[in-house]
């Protein structure tokens, strides 16, 4: 399986020489869900001098993480507009636009949406588990 | 603390209501959460809560009628109980040794032979977990005690496997899926119109009610359609393949959703030490300018460079644990800037 390819150090950015005759195929390179390769981010070009708009691509990640940030930056009153997008089907890459009123800088408003999320789901992991207690204790009468 | 109503409805937050819960379903509804929110769940737990599944067959013998690549397939689908995985098991990607160890993985035994003259049949039942294994051992549930047919024997057939179990989760291979299906339901009546119901003379006579029809208040006759209307209850109903409890595997799922964010976070920080206050406001000078960072081409920026904040250098937040231990937020206390929603749509 996968394992083989697992303890090779990954390729520097803009790896620019392949070794003949040993060429790496993308096709075999393993799914990499480790921490450290999960959720890579970048930055992409600004549109604004301030800083208040900006665009980040996201590696490995989709839809299960971009729909719930959207909506929770969203829901941040300084930000105007935020959305995003999965441009290609076979690049595991996200981008999301972030663009706020010009208070607080497209950056920040990532970093709050985030803990916003992580806030709410603590949020609902309590609310599960005291449902669940409850309908034990009920079940159990 | 101002309450922070981040749901478009109500003032109560988000609600989980338990409707039928074993060890093989959870049939919850949630409420006051947003449809992107709820589906993140739905998505996770599908395809990226770990567990256990048989990943390497080492064939020793085999001469049944089933080819190795078939049976080694079959075998990777048996469920093998998988609870509290994380605290037990690396992912071998993880660790240090070369193959395999017995921290990242379960080694079970498959030893089978036909000598009499009626055919012998193999279960999951007949899986050996090695001795000492915290889990692994097959997932069986049928009232005979014997689980899943694995394969059939004839008279001098036999079968001698040794099974290597790894940690993995769906998005890799279907056989680490935890749950079988996830129903997700919301909106029964369909009073938002998201979806557009085919009939010959009438939708209403020739579509049966949905089974969540009585949790909704149907729409009174010629009511009219309210366009800022959104979704807000949701009827999950989580079946498992026996590898985890439900509410493990619901509970896992949102750590792990946590744990996205988590490394999010840690990629958009700069130094370590930051990690943990990696809540809203923390340090954000830590960009650095570089040339570099895939961009999808059609992505403009005039300058022609990204910006790559993450340099290479990720803080696990939180560790082991996950994001959400130690941060408890008592209901009320999330979004820690105190924006309060009121009057915005
Ligand atoms: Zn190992």
């Amino acid at each position: 399986m996968a394992d083989h390819d697992e303890s090779l150090p990954d390729a520097p950015e803009y790896a620019t020489s392949n070794i003949a005759g040993s060429e790496p195929s993308d096709d075999d390179e393993p799914l990499d869900l480790t921490h450290e390769n999960n959720a890579k981010i970048i930055m992409l070009g600004t549109a604004t001098d301030d800083d208040s708009c900006a665009s980040f691509q996201f590696e490995n990640e989709d839809h299960t993480l971009g729909n719930a940030l959207r909506w929770i930056i969203m829901k941040n009153p300084q930000v105007e507009f935020c959305g995003y997008s999965i441009p290609h089907p076979s690049e595991t890459k996200m981008n999301m636009r972030i663009q706020t009123y010009g208070e607080i800088t497209a950056k920040d408003a990532l970093i709050k949406g985030l803990a916003d999320l992580r806030d709410l789901c603590d949020v609902v992991t309590d609310k599960f588990i005291a449902e669940k207690e409850r309908f034990v204790a009920e079940k159990g009468n | 603390m101002d309450g922070f109503d981040m749901m478009d409805s109500g003032t109560e937050g988000p609600t989980v209501t338990i409707r039928k819960a074993d060890s093989t379903r959870a049939d919850f509804v949630l409420s006051n959460v947003d449809l992107a929110f709820a589906n993140s769940i739905r998505r996770i737990i599908l395809a990226e809560v770990p567990t256990l599944a048989i990943d390497l067959v080492e064939v020793i013998n085999n001469s049944s009628v089933l080819p190795d690549e078939l049976l080694s397939h079959r075998l990777g689908l048996v469920p093998l109980e998988s609870s509290n995985i994380d605290e037990k098991m690396l992912y071998t990607r993880d660790c240090d040794c070369d193959g395999y160890c017995e921290r990242c993985s379960v080694v079970l035994t498959l030893v089978a032979k036909c000598t009499g003259d009626r055919n012998v049949t193999v279960y999951a039942r007949d899986l050996a977990v090695a001795a000492g294994a915290q889990l692994g051992s097959p997932v069986i549930t049928d009232e005979a005690q014997k689980g899943s047919i694995i394969c059939k024997l004839r008279k001098g057939q036999e079968l001698n496997l040794k099974c290597i179990a790894k940690k993995g989760i769906a998005k890799e291979h279907a056989k680490w899926q935890p749950c079988a299906a996830v129903a997700f339901e919301y909106d029964p009546h369909n009073k938002l119109k998201h979806v557009d119901y085919w009939y010959e003379t009438d939708a209403k006579a020739e579509w049966p009610k949905s089974a969540n029809a009585g949790w909704e208040e149907p729409p009174q006759e010629n009511e009219p359609f309210d366009y800022n209307a959104v979704p807000t209850k949701f009827y999950v109903d989580v079946e498992t393949v026996g590898s985890l409890q439900p509410d493990e595997i619901l509970r896992q799922g949102i750590k792990y959703l946590q744990e996205k964010l988590a490394t999010v976070i840690a990629g958009v920080q700069k130094t370590a030490g930051e990690g943990a206050a990696a809540a809203a406001g923390a340090d954000v000078g830590g960009m650095d300018d570089g040339y570099g960072g895939a961009r999808s081409p059609d992505m403009g920026d005039a300058n022609g460079y990204g910006r790559n904040f993450n340099d290479g250098y990720v803080t696990p937040y939180g560790g082991a644990g996950g994001a959400g231990a130690g941060a408890q937020t008592p209901f009320g206390g999330y979004g820690g800037g105190g924006y309060s929603n009121g009057g915005w749509p």
